[in-house]
């Protein structure tokens, strides 16, 4: 009985894990794909199934192979997590404008997380890659730096 | 501690220009407030050996303040800076206590003339206790970051193949103002760059702020194997990285010692982002102390300057201390 509510809780676990809004992709030393969430699959076209065992830089040849081992080596190395901002680069994965008719980007700009899952023994076998949809900040702070250039350019001279 | 100056204005434009109208090589803490209630509370606070004060402005206007600090009878110099130059507002502010008054918009000149003329150039600041650590609390946390450096270091070195020359750390119990000018300084200084990320577990939050003198980075993309020129868009991605290396290993080993994994958050960059020293304005009455830990790392060989500060909440050291008090034991 308990077991079989344990099995229970494991599924909705999964569950949340395949429909929340953020971009969920688990990765090997090879950067193999493991997981591939809903928001992956739903922003990407690709299925996870598609995807699975093939390498990041098989399914998204934008990424660039070396850049990205950099980023990966300290999450394995030294269990740090990582992060790419969107300032820094805009996207990891290129993925059109999660509103396409009124968004006013082509693409949605991400933040990026990486950070360690380790397993029991303690290793870090795997990793996981964080996906975070940034494109209303952006658009409001590119807004904002439009708005203070007008404001430098058109204001009065200070004394 | 250097003499306070406290400018009360409720315009952001007028408290800023009157901050630019001090002189230069004034050794001072500047403080603002945007009424007469925060002024007085700043005052009582200790932070406003000198008032720069504005009289009109909402909740607590500039007679009303004077007023307070008369009766409250605070050693505060007032200098009255308006806009209203009637004779009456002249004669009233002097019958209230201020030393003297200046019309808007101010000058540096002027203010300097009203500055020396009432010597208060050359005021002393008061002789006040520094709020310091208990030397045994100051010992534990000293401790405590040698040992995350250690494996902080040790992380570094094994990753990047270099000899990582362990910082001792300095750690400090400082206040606002210090901050808020450690952020300015990096906000007007070109040659460096910094990120800040929030880092919160277990009851215990802070930030962590990163800083990488500018001529460090042709050598840390080096050491990073990063094979492009140093452009712009490189000399972030090598200070994310840093920073992420350094922040996340030795937050992992403080959080080791305290039993506790910390949450990190997104990195912010403070060069790009303009309001850092407004933030920490508005944040003024939230918080006045952190414990701060500093460290300077260098990497033998290598012309690498990179500083990192841990800033933790005064609640968090609650938590800290009582997660470290059996490094005490019977010292306590």
């Amino acid at each position: 009985m308990s077991q079989n509510s344990e099995m229970l809780q494991m599924h909705w676990l999964m569950d949340m894990v395949q429909s929340v809004d953020v971009g969920i992709v688990v990765l090997d030393r090879e950067c193999k794909i493991h997981v591939w969430n809903d928001f992956m699959e739903s922003h990407s076209g690709l299925l996870a199934n598609t995807v699975k065992n093939q390498t990041l830089f098989a399914v998204n040849n934008d990424i660039d192979k070396e850049w990205f081992i950099q980023k990966t080596k300290p999450v394995f190395d030294l269990k740090v997590r990582t992060f790419i901002t969107w300032e820094q680069r805009p996207y990891l994965f290129k993925f059109p404008n999660y509103r396409p008719i009124t968004g006013t980007e082509d693409f949605m700009y991400q933040n990026v997380v990486i950070s360690a899952l380790t397993s029991a023994t303690g290793a870090v076998d795997y990793i996981s890659v964080m996906i975070y949809d940034t494109t209303d900040k952006a658009i409001a702070k590119k807004q904002l730096e439009a708005l203070q250039v007008h404001m430098t350019e058109n204001a009065l001279p200070v004394r | 501690m250097p003499l306070s100056v406290l400018i009360c204005d409720d315009s952001l434009v007028a408290r800023k220009q009157v901050a630019k109208c001090l002189p230069q090589d004034w050794d001072v803490d500047i403080h603002f407030a945007k009424h007469g209630k925060e002024a007085i509370e700043q005052i009582q606070a200790g932070k406003g050996q000198i008032l720069l004060l504005d009289l009109n402005m909402p909740v607590m206007d500039g007679y009303q303040t004077l007023d307070a600090i008369q009766s409250g009878q605070f050693t505060t110099k007032t200098i009255v800076i308006s806009g209203d130059i009637q004779p009456e507002a002249h004669h009233r502010v002097t019958a209230l206590g201020a030393v003297d008054f200046i019309e808007k918009p101010v000058n540096p000149g002027k203010l300097q003339d009203v500055l020396r003329q009432h010597h208060l150039l050359e005021m002393q600041e008061p002789t006040k206790e520094n709020p310091a650590l208990p030397l045994a609390l100051q010992d534990i946390y000293q401790e405590m970051t040698n040992v995350a450096m250690g494996q902080a270091g040790d992380h570094l070195a094994r990753i990047m193949n270099v000899f990582v020359k362990l910082p001792i750390p300095n750690v400090n119990l400082i206040e606002v103002s210090e901050i808020h000018m450690m952020l300015k300084d990096i906000e007007s200084h070109e040659r460096v760059s910094a990120v800040c990320q929030g880092f919160i577990g277990g009851g215990v939050t802070g930030e962590a702020v990163c800083m990488l003198s500018d001529s460090s980075f042709g050598d840390i993309a080096k050491i990073l194997n990063i094979q492009s020129s140093v452009d712009d868009q490189l000399q972030l991605e090598v200070l994310m990285d840093a920073a992420s290396v350094l922040i996340g290993t030795c937050l992992s080993g403080i959080g080791q010692q305290l039993d506790i994994s910390f949450r990190q958050r997104l990195p912010m960059i403070l060069g790009q982002h303009r309001n850092v020293s407004e933030l920490i304005d508005s944040n003024l009455r939230k918080w006045r102390k952190t414990l701060a830990i500093e460290l300077s790392y260098g990497i033998e060989g290598y012309d690498v300057q990179c500083d990192l500060v841990l800033l933790f909440t005064e609640e968090s050291m609650n938590t800290m201390n009582m997660k470290l008090a059996h490094l005490l034991e019977d010292d306590l």
